[in-house]
């Protein structure tokens, strides 16, 4: 399966929000670089591609300490865009299906062996965690139906797997791109993100003891 | 569709340039010319022809010798042998001294040409534009994806429908890196690259 999808990893951002002067791949949970967590966490995936704009170069010499066989993809408008120009960017010449993943998101170890054997399309949602979230709503097929900025049971956080062939260049959002192509199966995942720095505190309690 | 590849660095494994100064024990001449164009600091067709000056007082035929069995990357080698009319090779190297590597590769090449009187390079005839070659293809109506990783290949990758800076030998110069799409430090990551735009 892992050789069959790519996985679209955006770390294009400048990571405002947050605020550690830095974008979001390069800062330090317990001493290891957030993309270093990544891409151990995603060790048996053969086609990474790693979008990149802010801190382009630092980004780059900290995913060759880790592994070189990476590609990794420009996305030269980060300024002006969001998410999912770098989603698009990132898979346009990817595998059939693509799977996105932010920058700044962390998946519990157990939870990417169910994300990498599922078959087709999924969105991956969680309990709600984080201070900014965005929420998704199911329907009792457990298919998610709708994204809403105000109201949800569970919080969209990826990552999301999708054809390829159904994307076009946005400035915006990721699930913005997505919501056209809903409904698509569910996956509950143990998934936290790091938007602010409260959830960046919480985010390495939560991880302090996960074996990769 | 047209993928056009760098011949130096990105073909094959060895520089070729440092590769004739070195057998023929002309290297400190070129060795700091060569580091101070892949880093854009010497324009390119100055470099080129001040190294010309210097190496084409060497035999011509034993240079092509030479650069025949200069090592590829195998797998981009690979590549190209199982799509040899979807590739192109776009190099500033001299016809006379490429002629032989380039049967090996089996492939068509665009190539800077000389004039050659007495087994010696006495003129350079023409400096091949890589730019020239993305546009021709394009009035074509082709889709052009470039692979290179030097100053030269700038302007080629600026206009190319998918530019791919490739650092496999060496880090790509940094002045390509504004027109890049994909940057790629691994060969086979590469290929599977070329393998998905095909």
């Amino acid at each position: 399966m892992s050789s069959i999808k790519s996985v679209v990893i955006s770390c294009a951002g400048i990571g405002s929000r947050l605020g550690l002067g830095q974008t979001k791949a390069l800062i330090k949970l317990h001493g290891k670089s957030l993309i270093q967590w990544q891409l151990e966490l995603l060790k048996d995936v053969e086609d990474i591609r790693i979008v990149i704009g802010y801190q382009a170069n630092e980004v780059v010499n900290e995913v060759l300490k880790i592994r070189d066989d990476v590609v990794f993809v420009y996305n030269h408008d980060y300024f002006n865009t969001k998410t999912g120009a770098s989603f698009y960017l990132g898979s346009k010449d990817a595998n059939e299906y693509v799977i996105e993943w932010d920058g700044d998101l962390l998946i519990h170890p157990e939870d990417i062996k169910k994300i990498l054997n599922t078959e087709g399309e999924f969105m991956g949602y969680s309990t709600i965690t984080s201070d900014e979230a965005v929420f998704v709503k199911l329907n009792n097929l457990n298919e998610v139906i709708s994204f809403s900025r105000e109201n949800g049971d569970f919080e969209w956080t990826g990552p999301g797997c999708i054809l390829k062939s159904k994307l076009n260049y946005t400035r915006g959002n990721v699930f913005e791109q997505i919501e056209p192509h809903l409904p698509i199966k569910g996956l509950m995942l143990r998934a936290y993100d790091i938007d602010t720095y409260d959830d960046y505190k919480r985010v390495e309690e939560v991880i302090k003891h996960w074996v990769l | 569709m047209k993928f056009i590849f760098d011949l130096d660095g990105t073909i094959t494994s060895q520089e070729t340039l440092p590769l004739i100064a070195n057998h023929f024990n002309v290297q400190e001449e070129i060795s700091s010319l060569t580091a101070e164009t892949i880093k854009g600091n010497i324009p390119f067709i100055e470099s080129f022809i001040r190294r010309v000056h210097i190496l084409g007082k060497l035999p011509v035929d034993e240079v092509a010798d030479l650069l025949e069995k200069v090592k590829l990357h195998s797998l981009i080698f690979e590549f190209i042998q199982s799509n040899r009319e979807n590739c192109v090779i776009a190099t500033g190297n001299l016809d006379c001294w490429i002629q032989k590597l380039v049967d090996r590769i089996g492939c068509k090449c665009y190539n800077s040409e000389a004039l050659v009187e007495n087994n010696k390079v006495v003129a350079i005839n023409k400096i091949l534009r890589k730019e020239d070659i993305v546009k021709k293809y394009q009035e074509m109506g082709e889709k052009v994806i470039y692979i290179g990783d030097g100053n030269n290949d700038m302007e080629a990758m600026r206009i190319s429908d998918v530019a791919i800076a490739v650092g496999i030998i060496h880090h790509p110069a940094i002045s390509i890196l504004p027109f890049t799409n994909y940057l790629i430090f691994n060969e086979k990551a590469l290929c599977r690259q070329l393998n998905q735009l095909l």
